[in-house]
């Protein structure tokens, strides 16, 4: 049973798809005896059914109708088969629509996808029990991996689902056989848009669930004016930037990164959302030992960029031992610890960033101007998230200006280019495409991700000196002996 | 006894809302008719004097503290099944609501979706109505008129369900199944034509295996065929030997 009093702010609400409706209006159109689509009969061994149309007539009427070509007609085709407005004769489980003599039907209002009637488990598990009693328990692969887990969480409804479907099923029985077969075939289609079998594409996948229902109508309080008039105020204070100068960003933006995006480009050596094959991940993975051509490749675009990859970090960290000022990097990287880090230790880490790197005489001391420390000295006072920040940020300007240009020229980079690994595209076939798809596993744990940067960490923290100023007191001690 | 009782009584529930739950499918498309509509509001009325009996039925039980715990989990069982009756019954009627504004039938111009489904769903409403047959008694606007019916009884269900889950605490969750996983294929008791009707279905699947079934019933038959004549062959050659 659904707990209907409930208000709690839990997100439940499937986000709109504004096209079903308009697809809905094609539908209906498509119905008219005079302008709609053929419709043929089907025949079987023993039973005849009607309304039965052919895959052709199907793209010629939406070609015709809404003047448009016929590769066009024929995606809006497939898009009405994914979604479940039509359902496939047969070769039920592909839901595209095939111009040639291959046979469709419609399906009725009930089985239509809508906005507002979430789609089930508790149907779900009915459907599969009845389709248990039709296949006297032989129940497909996947079927049978769900029974299992809709007959687990669902234990306490699980009288309630065998009965209905053993009425269910005998209500069907009542019908004529042509309708019978109807009926089965329309439950069986809707069943398939809704819980695809695996490896196929769903046209109902959805982003997040939405916390307000998209199709209630907002009531126009005085408090909604109010959301209104702030949102449109923040607009017009928003400062303005001529649209030449954004528009000349985001053309150099989309040239640079033309060749690495994944959805305008292949991505090497297969994306593995596709082809259900991970060595694209493995490959990239942070603390990989060679890193790919194309990650390499991104390090030159900014400085942001080499900074953000865990292994470009690596690889300049590195650099900046080899020049003895590692002492930028680290300051960096415990501005970012702070700032993002928990609240409960924060005092501690800003006394600890200070004693290191800001104080007088600190092992670590980095050089910025007497403005910034004054305010950052004023500041550790009361410490707080983001005391540090201007000294992050000159510090950060400082190695992008001075460190980065020469980490690009150096022979650590020129060793990493020259190693980077360029693999080949994968080409699967259908066959092992099937089989990577039945292989899927879940991947590493993000628990055991987190130990092995913390692992990586204090490894670090033990290695010799990587500052000028920590080789300086290291010679000063020596001379001193 | 209350228990036996309450079992009839949800079993009867349980037949409406699935007979319910076929017609509903049945708007909208080819088969849809007056008659139809007619038998939705009759299956609902139904189904509403079903409901009310077994909630007051189940909430006498319910409330009596002086039942033992086996007793008392076994009524949380049956508050569950009830629940979840309710809860299907009421998302038909909801979609029956809008499905009904959406078709009309006494339009000019009615398209209603060429499903394939010509016949007429008499039969599963007299399963519903537990009647040998069923009497049409309806006026011809029976589409719009029933719908605003149908809203009241919408709002009605849904008060009644907000009640029941306010007075009666049960925690559906805590409920344990009887039946294990696949129990629907165990008890093969049912009424009318079942074992016919399984194996006619299972002809009349329409995927590529009914060729190569009906291939195979005709290859078997010919085996069948030629190893009587070889018999009837040999026996026939022994006779004229002997």
């Amino acid at each position: 049973m659904t707990i209907r009093n409930v208000r709690d702010h839990g997100q439940r609400y499937r986000p709109r798809m504004a096209c079903l409706k308009k697809v809905e209006t094609v539908v209906l159109e498509m119905q008219d005896p005079k302008t709609g689509v053929k419709s043929q009969t089907q025949r079987l061994v023993i039973t005849t059914i009607p309304h039965a149309i052919t895959g052709e007539d199907i793209v010629a009427w939406i070609a015709n109708r809404l003047k448009i070509d016929a590769s066009e007609a024929q995606a809006m085709g497939t898009m009405m088969v994914a979604f479940g407005y039509i359902y496939p004769l047969q070769d039920h489980k592909r839901l595209i629509i095939k111009p040639d003599t291959s046979l469709y039907r419609f399906q009725t209002p009930y089985f239509w996808p809508a906005q507002q009637w979430p789609v089930e488990d508790t149907d779900y598990a009915i459907y599969l029990a009845k389709r248990n009693i039709r296949k006297k328990g032989m129940l497909e692969l996947y079927e049978q991996e769900e029974y299992n887990n809709l007959y687990k969480w669902m234990n306490h409804k699980w009288d309630f689902i065998v009965m209905q479907a053993k009425e269910q099923y005998r209500a069907g029985k009542e019908r004529k056989k042509p309708d019978r077969v109807v009926f089965d075939c329309q439950e069986r289609a809707y069943w398939v848009v809704h819980r695809p079998p695996p490896g196929t594409v769903s046209a109902m996948d959805h982003g997040l669930d939405r916390m307000v229902d998209p199709n209630l109508e907002e009531k126009k309080t005085p408090d909604y004016y109010r959301r209104i008039i702030m949102f449109t105020q923040q607009c017009i204070m928003r400062p303005r930037v001529k649209s030449s100068v954004s528009i000349g960003a985001l053309v150099k933006y989309t040239a640079t990164y033309k060749e690495h995006d994944p959805f305008l480009n292949s991505c090497l050596p297969s994306n593995p959302w596709l082809t259900d094959d991970i060595t694209y991940w493995n490959l990239n993975m942070p603390n990989v030992e060679t890193p790919t051509k194309m990650r390499v490749e991104r390090w030159t675009f900014s400085f942001g960029e080499l900074l953000a990859d865990p292994r470009g970090r690596d690889d300049f960290r590195l650099f900046l031992k080899k020049e003895f000022s590692g002492e930028n990097l680290a300051f960096w990287e415990g501005c970012e610890d702070l700032k993002w880090g928990a609240a409960e230790t924060m005092k501690e880490k800003a006394q600890q960033i200070y004693k290191t790197f800001l104080a007088r005489g600190a092992p670590r001391w980095i050089n910025i101007d007497g403005k910034t420390m004054d305010i950052t000295v004023k500041g550790l006072a009361h410490p707080h998230r983001y005391v540090l920040d201007a000294a992050q940020t000159h510090i950060y300007m400082l190695m992008k200006k001075d460190s980065y240009g020469r980490y690009l020229k150096s022979p650590v980079f020129k060793e990493t280019q020259k190693k980077a690994a360029a693999p080949d595209a994968h080409r699967f076939s259908e066959t092992q495409l099937e089989q990577n798809s039945k292989r899927r596993r879940p991947s590493l744990s993000p628990i055991t991700l987190k130990q092995q940067e913390e692992e990586q960490k204090a490894k670090l923290a033990a290695s010799g000196p990587v500052d000028i100023t920590q080789v300086m007191s290291k010679l000063e001690k020596k001379q001193r002996k | 006894m209350g228990k036996d009782e309450c079992k009839t009584m949800l079993d009867a529930l349980n037949k409406v809302t699935a007979c319910y739950r076929h017609l509903v499918i049945a708007l909208g498309s080819t088969s849809d008719s007056q008659n139809l509509r007619e038998e939705l509001k009759k299956t609902r009325k139904k189904a509403q004097e079903l409901a009310v009996a077994n909630r007051t039925k189940l909430t006498a039980l319910l409330k009596d503290k002086s039942i033992s715990k086996d007793d008392r989990a076994e009524y949380e069982r049956l508050w569950v099944l009830f629940t979840s009756s309710m809860d299907l019954l009421e998302v038909d009627m909801k979609r029956s609501l809008e499905i009904g504004q959406d078709f009309p039938l006494k339009v000019p111009t009615r398209h209603l979706i060429q499903t394939g489904m010509t016949g007429s769903t008499t039969t599963v409403a007299a399963r519903a109505m537990s009647v040998q047959n069923m009497k049409y008694e309806a006026d011809a606007n029976i589409d719009t008129v029933d719908l605003k019916e149908l809203e009241t009884e919408i709002a009605q269900v849904d008060q009644m369900m907000e009640e029941m889950e306010m007075k009666v605490q049960v925690a559906p969750w805590a409920v344990e199944a009887k039946q294990e996983a696949g129990a629907e294929l165990k008890s093969t008791v049912s009424v009318g034509n079942s074992s016919v009707g399984v194996i006619s279905i299972c002809e009349e699947e329409p995927k590529e295996t009914v060729e190569g079934e009906s291939g195979m019933m005709k290859v078997l038959a010919g085996i069948i065929f030629t190893a009587v004549l070889l018999i009837a062959g040999i026996l026939g050659y022994l006779v004229i030997n002997l």
